[in-house]
């Protein structure tokens, strides 16, 4: 079957552009200076640093350290993080589950206000609600997120005092066990409401900042799809066979709009990926962006590696899957290039 | 044209629907375009009308406007209505065919302001008489698909590529018979317990997300198979009878992967699953190929008469015209201009464009040599003057065809819009005996 | 029908080429212009060039290096309307006026470097891998795919990271990042373009690869490259400028990124101005390129959304 052979390609080819991947993350840290210079200090004698040297593999050719370095990823050893004071592995999966909460939190309000706000438009093209959703989807693809959520600051935490700042109040953080290192989850499990309702409220602000750039794009997609779809002959046909315009509008336009549309969710999961860089910076919130923000700032090569690695990882088996997704919901697409 | 001894002659038959004045513009950046404009023909009881226009004439603007499928930006609020006049089955013999509905097995509506004597409502018909154009939504949709139907040109874009026939066909039976689905299924449809409330819900449609959640639990759940059930029945049935081959594994099909030819058999039996008293066939075989053309006319003639549906056919080859109606009316430019029985406007034109229409079929009593074709083109319809349309192109326009509108007048067994058989009072009236080019 | 029986005078009959492309040219910038979205676009763009030429007249240069702030330790972190400082200062006493001025210098600088290496190098490659096909494609389109695999903001900080904090280093990266999209765009044009026919009867006539691809491939295939560079224009500024809010750029640089992040530490306390004044001349930078784009492209590109 096509389907079958699509995923098989694709699913062949990924581990190739992993590698690839891994040999740019490589090569970036071996340019520009030592790479171990996050562990050398003035004090250190020569020998102590030749030493260090050794230990990382320095005095190997360079293909020879590549085999060193990738097989210490297979094995999950992913360096020492200046940043941390701590092995990579260790502090990255606690890291990881706050900014997944964040994503996720994002991802949610991004394809239910971009579906719904694009739906509601392209139903009524050229009316008020179709003009402001255009308005937020242009600004929004052209938003600097850093600047938004910089305002989004001053009015809703300085001036409105309605939200608050970072990921958490730490008493009653400290409150509840952690098992699965999201906040919002554990606090459920713990079924400890102050938590949940602290847990909610810290992300509030962020998710909403971060996914407007994401809604955007998204409502911009869903409503020139609609408005394409309303267009085709099946809609006319459907509203003759006496269907009420809710059900042309739901089963039948809308379904072959967010073909389309799934693209652009895909698209935007990057999108928010990379936001959340900044946006941990801003929101002060603990994830891996914030991490690695501090990391690109003192050299933290280790970090910047596992880092850029994952994500990408991560960037490339989303794309798959939103391809598969889009290829089994169009069944007349013709599969591969 | 002979008739089945039991039916009454259809020239004679009841009007089951009936066009007055209708006109139709629209907005456009040049001005305001008079698509249709100034349109009256009737439709009676079991008969093939044709409607017959070159591209662009408003035939099929005119088509859309029974079931109000024209957009309204860019169309302009129409003046003029549509007069419908629905059938219901007969009670005495139940659909069969007896006496008192004349063997159609239907009789019309009583109308229900006087039930049936006689008042201005139903303008003294005694039935019921609705106008599809002024008529609130709610009483339109179960209008569409139900009493009227409609199939489309291109049945490949008539069709939503994202669903399967089943669950197309279904739809039409989920919003007009949910009823009888919910009897098959062994619910009562009376009943006002909230699980058959919740089960009718989702026999019309109406379910939301949560209802949707509780349907699919166990206790519930037998019930929403058996309306499904019962609707695949009711599928399987339609798709059969316009002779669809294996009607359960087409209906697991979508469309993409069916045939031109067997996609518009479905959307024949989507259009007929209802029983419907008018059926609006738009152009149904422009797009196929010629030798699936010849089984679908022949397919829609059977069902016709089976179902003793109304049809407009509408299409832009007179000669298909001529085998499909029993009468015809020829448009052109926005307006009707002849109307009449099929073979006698074929063998005896009265308009000058109908005859232009009929010389212009290459056939064999042309000579080898030139085609004869119309000389000129569809004027443009922008805030158009009083004048005759086809006074550009006419070989015996005369004066007063560029001053004046002609309106439909009897001439012997049809009716005319030309001045050459209703002269005006004033000015120089057109002749055939007069050509002008 | 009687058809025109005068013939075409001889002169002035046939248009020269040129003339004909200036017209056409002309009148694909009339239609472009005919939105008024796209035109506000453009009106945003050229306010904002014209702002970072003029600037060494609009605002007294800092000497001796006009690109760092000046610092006016008498009015630290003035509100905006203090006399002196109509957008008021940051927490070092510098002008954000200035900033803003003088950041629309930096940014179109970035932008014009960026975006010409990139278009360069990308079309390059794309028409090679497209037109040459074979070994070459599939090599240079593994190492596209590579590069695309990496999302475009963390490879770009990745890149300055390890080159080091400075604003000629984002410029690099920027430009290493970028070019892959151009090479992808181009080679898809080229393959589409290559089974025309036109392309077809040039090789009868034994024209040389150049020569078919000067003038036949090329001037087809450029529309959506036109399109991406607008569009980049804005995006490398909105990249570039998160690149320097971070940290990648040199302290106290006159750049829109670095003032926003120096504006951060008075947030807390009430002082909005020295962020949201710069950070709001990316906005517009970017929307401003991104209306100039999608308007390109509703002409150029018919199979888009019609309104």
């Amino acid at each position: 079957m096509q389907i079958r052979d699509y995923i098989l390609r694709r699913l062949i080819v990924l581990p190739f552009l992993i590698v690839g991947v891994s040999i740019i993350v490589f090569g970036l840290t071996r340019i520009g200076g030592s790479p171990v210079a996050i562990y050398l200090s003035h004090e250190m004698s020569s020998e102590e640093v030749a030493e260090i040297e050794a230990r990382y593999h320095l005095d190997e050719p360079v293909p020879v350290q590549y085999a060193y370095w990738a097989r210490g990823v297979f094995e999950g050893d992913l360096g020492w993080s200046g940043v941390a004071a701590a092995p990579v592995t260790a502090v990255f999966p606690n890291k990881l589950a706050a900014t997944m909460e964040l994503a996720v939190a994002s991802a949610v309000v991004a394809v239910s206000l971009g579906i719904g706000l694009g739906t509601f438009a392209g139903a009524r093209r050229n009316k008020l609600p179709d003009h402001i959703t255009r308005i937020i989807s242009i600004s929004g693809a052209a938003m600097p997120l850093f600047w938004f959520a910089i305002v989004m600051l001053i009015v809703f935490w300085v001036y409105l005092g309605w939200f608050p700042i970072g990921r958490s109040t730490p008493e009653i953080f400290a409150s509840i066990a952690h098992p699965t290192g999201l906040y919002t989850v554990d606090s459920l499990l713990a079924g400890n409401f102050t938590a949940f309702r602290d847990s909610v409220w810290h992300l509030v602000l962020p998710a909403l900042t971060l996914g407007y750039g994401a809604t955007a794009i998204i409502a911009r997609m869903m409503r020139s799809s609609l408005v394409e779809e309303l267009q085709e002959e099946y809609v006319d046909a459907a509203r003759a066979k006496g269907l009420a315009e809710r059900l042309v509008l739901r089963r039948h336009a809308r379904r072959n709009a967010l073909m389309p549309t799934v693209t652009v969710i895909g698209l935007s999961f990057g999108f928010l990926l990379q936001g959340t860089i900044v946006a941990e910076i801003i929101f002060r919130w603990p994830g891996l962006g914030r991490w690695m923000a501090d990391s690109v700032l003192r050299g933290d090569r280790a970090t910047i590696m596992a880092y850029v690695l994952f994500t990408s990882v991560l960037f490339l088996v989303v794309n798959l899957v939103v391809d598969v997704v889009y290829a089994y919901l169009d069944r007349r697409v013709v599969l591969g290039s | 044209m002979t008739a089945p001894a039991t039916n009454p002659p259809k020239t004679t038959a009841p009007v089951v629907a009936s066009v007055r004045d209708l006109r139709v513009h629209f907005k456009s950046k040049g001005g305001i375009v008079h698509a249709v404009d100034g349109v009256d023909f009737d439709v009676r009881d079991g008969e093939t009308l044709g409607l017959v226009g070159e591209t662009g004439c408003g035939k099929s603007v005119t088509a859309r406007s029974f079931l109000r499928l024209v957009p309204m930006p860019p169309g302009i609020p129409v003046s003029g209505s549509i007069i419908f006049r629905p059938r219901q089955r007969c009670s005495s013999c139940d659909g069969a065919g007896c006496p008192t509905c004349a063997g159609t097995g239907r009789v019309v509506s009583p109308c229900p302001v006087c039930a049936g004597s006689g008042c201005d409502t139903c303008e003294q018909s005694g039935a019921e008489t609705i106008d599809l154009l002024t008529i609130p939504e709610r009483e339109l949709r179960s209008i569409r698909g139900n009493r009227i139907a409609m199939i489309f040109q291109d049945p490949g874009k008539a069709l939503n590529p994202a669903l399967s026939i089943r669950k197309q066909v279904a739809e039409v039976f989920y919003a007009h018979r949910s009823d009888e689905l919910l009897v098959s299924a062994g619910i009562d449809p009376g009943s006002g317990s909230m699980p058959t409330t919740l089960l009718r819900r989702r026999a019309t449609q109406q379910s939301r997300t949560l209802e949707s959640v509780l349907l699919s639990l166990p206790p519930l759940r037998s019930g929403r198979t058996a309306i499904s059930e019962a609707a695949d029945d009711r599928v399987a049935t339609a798709l059969a009878e316009t002779q669809i081959p294996n009607p359960r594994a087409v209906m697991d099909r979508y469309p993409h992967e069916l045939s031109g030819g067997m996609k518009q058999r479905v959307m024949i039996a989507m259009a007929l699953a209802c029983d419907p008293d008018l059926l609006i066939a738009d152009e149904p075989t422009t797009a196929l190929d010629v030798t699936v053309q010849a089984r679908i006319i022949e397919l829609i003639k059977e069902l016709q008469q089976r179902h003793k549906t109304a049809v407009v056919y509408i299409s832009h080859d007179l000669s298909l015209v001529r085998k499909v109606a029993d009468r015809t009316a020829v448009m052109y430019a926005g307006r009707i201009v002849e109307v009449g029985d099929s073979e006698q406007i074929f063998h005896e034109p009265e308009h000058p464009y109908t005859r232009g229409l009929i010389d212009a079929i290459p056939g064999a009593h042309h000579e080898r040599g030139r085609l004869a074709a119309i000389e000129g083109t569809v004027p443009e319809l922008i805030d158009p003057e009083p004048s005759c349309r086809f006074a550009g192109r006419c070989d015996y326009a005369a004066s007063v065809c560029w001053t004046h509108d002609p309106t439909l007048g009897p001439v012997r067994d049809r009716e005319v819009a030309c001045f050459i058989h209703h002269p005006p009072e004033h000015g120089e009236a057109p002749s055939f005996d007069r050509t002008v080019r | 029908m009687s058809t025109t029986s005068a013939s075409p005078p001889i002169v002035g009959a046939h248009e020269s080429a040129i003339r004909v492309r200036l017209r056409r040219m002309g009148e694909t910038a009339g239609r472009v212009l005919s939105n008024p979205t796209t035109l506000g676009g453009l009106v945003i763009i050229l306010l904002m060039v014209g702002m970072a030429l003029l600037a060494p007249w609009l605002v007294e240069p800092n000497t001796p290096n006009a690109s760092q702030m000046p610092r006016d330790w008498g009015a630290i972190a003035v509100p905006p309307g203090s006399p002196g400082h109509p957008l008021g200062t940051t927490n070092t006493g510098g002008d954000v006026l200035y900033g803003v001025i003088w950041g629309a210098r930096t940014s179109l600088r970035l932008s014009l470097i960026v975006v010409s290496v990139t278009v360069a190098i990308g079309v390059a490659v794309g028409s090679l891998a497209g037109f040459r096909g074979g070994r070459i494609d599939e090599v240079l389109m593994r190492i596209v795919d590579v590069f695309l695999s990496i999302p475009e903001l963390i490879f770009a900080l990745a890149i300055a990271a390890v080159l080091g904090p400075s604003f000629r280093n984002i410029i690099l990266a920027l430009a290493i990042v970028f070019w892959v999209k151009y090479a992808r765009i181009m080679r898809a044009q080229v393959l589409h373009v290559k089974q025309n026919d036109y392309v077809d009867s040039s090789r009868v006539i034994g024209d040389s690869n150049w020569n078919i691809f000067r003038k036949d491939v090329l001037p087809n295939s450029i529309t959506p490259v036109v399109v991406q560079a607008t569009l980049d224009m804005g995006n490398i500024v909105l990249v570039g400028a998160t690149l320097s809010f971070i940290g990648l750029a040199e302290a106290g640089l006159a750049e829109w990124g670095v003032l926003v992040s120096e504006g951060q530490a008075g947030i807390s306390g009430g002082r909005w101005w020295a962020s949201t004044f710069p950070g709001l001349m990316v906005f517009l930078w970017a929307l401003a390129f991104n209306l100039l784009g999608d308007g390109i492209r509703d002409v150029l590109d018919p199979k888009t959304e019609t309104r």
